[in-house]
This record gives C-alpha cells, structure tokens and sequence, in this order.
C-alpha cells in the first residue's frame, strides 16, 4: 500500500468552518479563542444526555471545528486552504521548481547540520534551528503579502506558489532540527 | 441491601467518578457544589486493587484480598492496571511478579493476558470489573442509584488500554459516561478549586504509570498543550527494585511465589518509611529458617530508584518541547498519585521544570475528585457546567502500516480530541485486488516497532495498474479517545465500507455472554437490568429534548413540533410500562423526530458563540486576559506541521 500526500480531499473549508476571515495573516490568538468559543458550543461533553443523532452530530462537528483549527495554524496547510479556495491545484507537484540559489542554500544549510549532529552538539543543532527560524518568518511576511495582492488582484495567486514551495523547505528543515534536538537532549 | 432498592427506578440517580488505580481505587460523588471521596463503612476512602479468588469461586476484593494477597499470590491479583489491553506475549507478564499465566490456544485469546486462578483464567478486563463492581456497591450504599459514571485512565494509555478499561465498565454494569485523563481530572479539581489561570505542568506517578501533561487553564476551559508518559513505570518498580535485593538477602529460590510476595510487601513497607525517616529496619525470614534485619538507608534507595526516576525525566522534557513551553513560564507544578510522596522524586521533580511543586493537595484523592466534577457536568448537573470544557489530547499517534514496513502517521501525537482525518492510499502492485490494512499506535519509524492495533483486508477491487486504485482511510478519534476506522475504495465505482473497532475491545455479544453468565438469575436478571438501561437512556433523551424545546422552540415548523411532543408522550407511556422494546424503539422514534431540528440548534449554538465578534473584537479580548497572551504567542510560533 502506498501513500499519496492528498491530504483534507473532501474537508470543508477551515475557513468557513472556523467563521474567519480567508487571508494567510491570521491573529493566531484570536483563532485560539475562536476555536475555544466553539468547542464550547459543539463538543461532545455538551450532549451526553441527547439523542443518538445528535451526539454523533455533535462529535463530527467538533472533529470538523479541530481539524479546521490544525489545518489554519500550520502556515502550509493554511496557504493551501487559500490556494484551494481560489480553484488552484494543491501540493508539491503542482509548485514550480526550487530556483537553483534555494537548493544551494538549503544544501548548505543540511552540511552545517549534519556536521554539529554528528558531532551531538545540540547547542549547534539549537543555533541552526534559531537562524532557520528568523528566516521562516521572513518567508511567511513574504507569503502574506504575496496572498494580499492575490486578494485584490486572484490573478497573481500564482506568485504564492514558489514561496509556498521555500517555505516547505525551510520546515523540512526545521522538522530535521526538532528530530535531532530530541535525538540529543538530555 | 437488597437488589429492589439497587434497582429503585425512582431515586434519582447520581453520577459519579472512579479512579481505577494501580494500587488503589477511588469512587468520589459531588455534594452541595464540593466533590468528595466516598468512604466505605469503616471510614477507609482508598479501596486497595486488589482481587482474591477462592476456591470455591468466590470472589474477595479490597483490604480482606491484600491480606490473603501473601498466602495466596497465585489467586490474589494486585496491580492488575499493568496488564490492561495487553497481549499474552507482552514484556510485562514476564518481569517480577507472583501469577501464572494461561496459554493461549487462539489468536483470540492471545489477545488478552490471561491469569490462571485455580481451575479457570481469568483477564485483566474481568479482574478490573470485580474492583469497579466493589466501588459501584460503596456508591451505591451512599447514593442509592448510581448514573452516569466517569472513570479516570492514565493519558499515555494507547487505545487497547482504553478500550480495555471501558469494557471493564460495562462488564461492571456501569454507564461510562466518559474516559478521562488522570492528569486533567487532576487539573480540573485543582483549577475549579483554586480559580487560578495559567500554565501547569501535571506530574503523575502512580503505582503502575507515569503521565506528565503540560495544560493551559483559562477561565473554565482546560486545554491540554501536551502530554507524555510511560504506561508500565511506577511505584511498583521502585518495590521491585528494593525486592530484588531482599531476595538476594534472603536467599530465596528463584520462582517462590509466596517469597517473592512476601519482599515486594517488605520492599513497599520500606519505600513508605523511608518517605519520613532517614533509615528503615526490615525482618525478612531467611533460608533454612529464621530471620534476619535489614537496615536501608534513604541513600540506597534513592540509588537504587534514581534510574526509575530519571526515565520520567525523558518524558517531561519531551513533553514541554512538543508544547513549546519552557519550564521558566510555567506557573506551578502539580504533584498526583502517591509515588510522588518519596522525596527523592520530588527533589526530581523540582529539578526538572525549575519550581517546587504544589503541595496543597492530597495526591491519592486530587484524580477521583476531578473525575466526579467531569461526571457531575456531563450529568448537567453542575452549576458551573456551562463554563468548564476539558479540550484532551491523543497521546500517541494513529498510522497505518505503507509499503516497506513504515508507519505512516494520520494522527500525531497530541491532536486534540474529538479528532479525524483522510488519507488516501494506492496500491503498488499492478492487478492487486485488496487492500491489507494494518493500524499502530506509536512514535517508531516502522510499524513492528509500533502498537498493533488492529488489521483488517478489503477486498474486492477490480484488477487494475499500480498506482489507480484510490483507497480513502478516516481515522476518528472519539472524546474518550478511542479510534474509530472507515475505508472505502473510490474510483472504481465499488464503495465498500468496513467499520472498524481495534482488535483488543470486546463486542457488544461478549459484554453480553460475560454479563450474563456473571449474574445469578441468569436471563431475569439480565432482562431487568436491559429495562433499567433503557428507561435511564429514555430519561435521559427526554430531558435533553424538554430543555431544547424550552430553549429552541422557535426553530421548529409546527409540523414539525407535533411530531416532536407526540414522540414524546409516545416515549413517556412507554417508560412508564414495564417492556423494554417499546422503550427503545420509541427513544429511536424521538431521535428521528429531533434529526433535523438538532442541527438546526448547533448552528444556532455556533452563531451564538461567534456572534458579534470578529476576530479583531477577539484579539482585544485576549490581549485582556493578562498572562494567558505569552503562552499562546510563544505556542502559536512553535506550531508544528500537523
């Protein structure tokens, strides 16, 4: 059996799901609170006592309501939500390829890692990760201004893609330094 | 106390919360707004786990069963939590320890450890429902009629744990109302009594387990961020430990049940005073005859448990990281379950996330007590109901076995629950016309180094390339944790549906058959209580209906609303009469009739919730709510991909 990445094939909009606003900078404190106010309104706690139908009703609803909030936390499945929304296709296959200065980059950016990992320095693996994480929050800046011009112009929608396509690279790598940070503690 | 006033339909029935504990067991109820233990008619308020068997099939349970626990170690099982939802062939039937084991002669029953008591075998499932049996009964002497019950388990219970702890609830005769993780009943009774908002660690060893959660408490809602544990690590490690030594000491022979329980008893004694002295003095027998003292120092122990220790350590510091939490923004630290008495622990514990731990509550009772405020607002019945949501986390993560032997994960660890999600699959092979689906629980890279939960083929796909066929998996993840599984196969036109329940539960018929052949009267018995069930659900459905139509009449077309009142006082006559089969299908008839208006009210309940507040009305909202922003901020900017 072999896996396809097509993840949320047939979920709801999140968006629509959650009652924000679709734009890639959300206040992720308020969707927080968003998330609470509905979670007090529809999980299961709140129908132990009704019918069969409706307790069922209220579990699906709340799976929709956390699903929904997991998918607009995470910055790329959030930026595929929106691409999803304006008709675009969704994953990998469907972003143009990396430009050569990435690659570079991003290989040279897996030496130095692999160097202070084979070495277990997790003071090293720590450092790696801070940088990578300054530069994911200029990518993101950069993926919300593109997913604004596509707001008042859907045409320029395209111009996420390849900033979509670096930050999976800069997560990738972060997800490597999360793996080696619990590889080397302590 | 006669079955008739057991079974008295017209004393309201009370709901309660039980913590099946490792060592022992608690049943608590809340009264006037307070939650308390509740004590058994000599006053002792912890029911120890555990279950002699005699040989005339009688069975003993509690403080009479530990104390044939050292003439009887065969017969008498304590700490039966270890073996819950584990198979035959697991690791923990083969450590230390007094009982022997049933082989299994199918793969059925290889499914569930199985102790050997006298001429018959006996699971940890069926051991577990003669404790919660012993607790229905304490409860019952005090409230009559016990309802809705809510039993605590460990949060790194996987799902066969879970699923074994539910079936011992129904095999007891209880309604589990819900299951609950030790460590946020813990935080539930601490934060509804203390009011107090803000980042908590929860640190929860107990005899048998170990928990550590990190939550957010916020004006009534208890967000779980992350949890982490090991669910074979506790106090009973730390006896085996100091066990091993007295063995050594006594000369015993390898294999003396008796001998063996007779140091661990000695072993825990020691731990106990060690908790306020410096030095112990122990008289074991030994060898040949006589006996012998044993001096151990605080020192020793601490030396000998210090690997036990720092095995919890591992998992408190994963658990900050995966919340993204430093331990520097905690605000306190809670102290549950009666291993973290030993000193050298909380020293530990201290270390380990920077701050002393709370030491205001009573570790033994902090879990029951929360368990009995959670039955008492999922009974409706507490006033700061509408305030309080616990929001729970899956503590291991879901996947399916792929090609190569990998796990691959549909839910991580940590999801919040009630949770779901699709995956879809293609075959890899040309012209193969089934699927084998294999489900794990776990962290492990390779599915044989993960939980097996359960596996399942489905077949009948037409013959096609590699790589066309379209298989869509859901995994959903109900409020008590428990995994559910759907397949289907989409493009080719066949649609096949296969429920899925993991392979450790019991069905609802083996509930029954066991049910059954535990009662006295056999069938009459079994009638009457399938009536008393369903005149409880049938209440229960018709007091959610009277408050929806005092809240959302309006909703209803008044076609509609007289569907709804005669599905109603059709129902009620029923309750009235003496047949269960009226009662059940009429329940299902007022089901039918509220279908569509229920989703009618949620929606109203969600607008209700939303209404009014964009997400700018919200942001000033939080940023109100002083201490609560930095953890969400610096939680929100750790996100990980899910």
């Amino acid at each position: 059996m072999r896996s396809l990445l097509h993840r949320d094939l047939t979920m709801a909009d999140p968006f629509e799901t959650l009652g924000v606003e679709p734009r890639f900078d959300l206040d992720l404190r308020a969707l927080e609170q968003r998330h609470r106010d509905l979670s007090k309104a529809l999980h299961p706690d709140r129908y132990t006592g009704a019918p069969a139908t409706e307790r069922r009703l209220s579990l699906g609803r709340a799976i929709d309501v956390n699903e929904a909030f997991r998918v607009l936390r995470d910055p790329i499945r959030r930026a595929e939500a929106l691409l999803r929304r304006a008709g675009a296709s969704v994953g990998e296959t469907a972003e143009p390829a990396a430009p050569p200065t990435l690659l570079m980059e991003m290989m040279e950016a897996r030496e130095e890692l692999s160097d202070v990992a084979r070495a277990k320095d997790l003071a090293g693996v720590l450092r790696l990760g801070a940088a990578m994480s300054a530069r994911q929050a200029t990518t993101l800046a950069r993926l919300a201004q593109a997913f604004d011009a596509a707001a008042r112009e859907p045409e320029k929608m395209s111009g996420a893609l390849p900033i979509l396509g670096e930050l999976r690279y800069v997560r990738r790598f972060l997800d490597e330094v999360s793996a080696l940070e619990e590889e080397l503690s302590p | 106390m006669t079955l008739l006033e057991i079974f008295d339909p017209k004393a309201a029935a009370r709901p309660v919360g039980i913590d099946l504990g490792t060592t022992n067991s608690l049943v608590a109820r809340v009264r006037d707004d307070k939650p308390q233990v509740i004590a058994d008619c000599n006053g002792a308020r912890l029911l120890p786990s555990a279950v002699h068997y005699d040989a005339r099939g009688a069975v003993i349970v509690g403080q009479p069963a530990l104390e044939l626990a050292a003439a009887h170690p065969r017969e008498t099982i304590v700490s039966v939590k270890r073996f819950m939802g584990r198979g035959a062939d697991d690791a923990e039937t083969k450590r230390l320890g007094t009982y022997d084991f049933a082989a299994a002669s199918t793969p059925e029953e290889a499914k569930s450890v199985r102790f050997k008591v006298h001429d018959k075998v006996v699971t940890p499932v069926e051991v577990s429902a003669e404790i919660l049996k012993a607790l229905r009964l304490l409860a019952e002497d005090e409230l009559r009629t016990v309802g809705g019950v809510v039993i605590t388990v460990p949060a790194y219970f996987d799902d066969a744990q879970r699923q074994a702890t539910k079936d011992a609830g129904r095999l007891a005769g209880l309604d589990v109302l819900r299951l609950l993780n030790e460590p946020t009943a813990a935080a539930l009774a601490y934060g509804l009594e203390k009011q107090q908002n803000g980042l908590f660690a929860v640190y929860d060893l107990g005899g048998g387990t170990f928990d550590v959660t990190i939550l957010l408490l916020d004006n009534g809602v208890f967000q779980v961020k992350s949890t982490g544990g090991d669910s074979a690590l506790g106090g009973d490690d730390m006896d085996r430990a100091l066990a091993t030594r007295f063995l050594g000491e006594m000369g015993a022979p390898e294999g003396d049940h008796g001998l063996v329980r007779l140091a661990l008893d000695a072993a825990r004694q020691a731990k106990h005073g060690l908790t306020d002295f410096e030095t112990v003095e122990i008289e074991l027998p030994i060898k040949g005859g006589g006996t012998k003292k044993i001096v151990v120092t605080r020192g020793e122990f601490d030396a000998l448990i210090a690997p036990i220790v720092e095995r919890t350590g591992v998992a408190c510091r994963r658990a900050l990281r995966d919340a993204g939490v430093q331990p520097s923004e905690l605000d306190g630290v809670i102290l549950v379950g009666g291993s973290t008495r030993v000193p050298y622990v909380r020293a530990f514990v201290e270390k380990v996330f920077g701050k002393k731990p709370l030491g205001d509550i009573n570790p033994d009772e902090v879990v029951a007590l929360g368990a009995a405020i959670q039955a008492d607002i999922l009974a409706g019945e507490n006033a700061h109901g509408g305030e309080v949501l616990l929001l729970d986390v899956l503590p291991l993560s879901l996947g399916l076995e792929t090609m190569g032997g990998v796990a691959e994960k549909i839910l991580p660890r940590n999801t919040t629950i009630p949770a779901g999600a699709r995956q879809v699959f293609t075959t890899y092979a040309d012209n193969q016309t089934g699927f084998d689906l294999h489900i794990v629980q776990g962290e492990r890279e390779l599915a044989a180094d993960c939980r097996s939960l359960a596996r399942f083929v489905l077949k009948g796909i037409p013959r096609m390339p590699a790589g066309l066929a379209r298989l869509e998996v859901t995994f959903r993840v109900d409020a008590d944790g428990l995994l559910s599984v759907t397949a289907k196969e989409t493009t080719t036109g066949v649609e096949q549906h296969v429920e899925v329940v993991p392979s450790y539960g019991l069905t609802d018929e083996e509930v029954e058959t066991m049910l059954l052949s535990a009662l006295d009267h056999g069938e009459e018995d079994f009638e009457r209580r399938r009536l008393i069930e369903a005149r409880v659900e049938a209440e229960q459905v018709l007091a959610a209906t009277r408050k929806a139509l005092a809240a959302d009449a309006d909703l209803l077309s008044d076609e509609e609303r007289e569907r709804v009142t005669k599905a109603m006082t059709d129902l009620e006559s029923a309750v009235a009469g003496e047949r269960t089969a009226p009662i059940t299908t009429r329940t299902e008839a007022l089901d039918d009739a509220t279908h569509a208006w229920a989703g009618r009210r949620m929606d109203r309940a969600v607008a209700r919730a939303i209404e009014g507040k964009n997400l700018d009305d919200i942001e000033k909202e939080v940023s109100d709510a002083a201490g609560v922003d930095a953890h969400v901020e610096a939680h929100a900017s750790m996100t990980r991909p899910s």
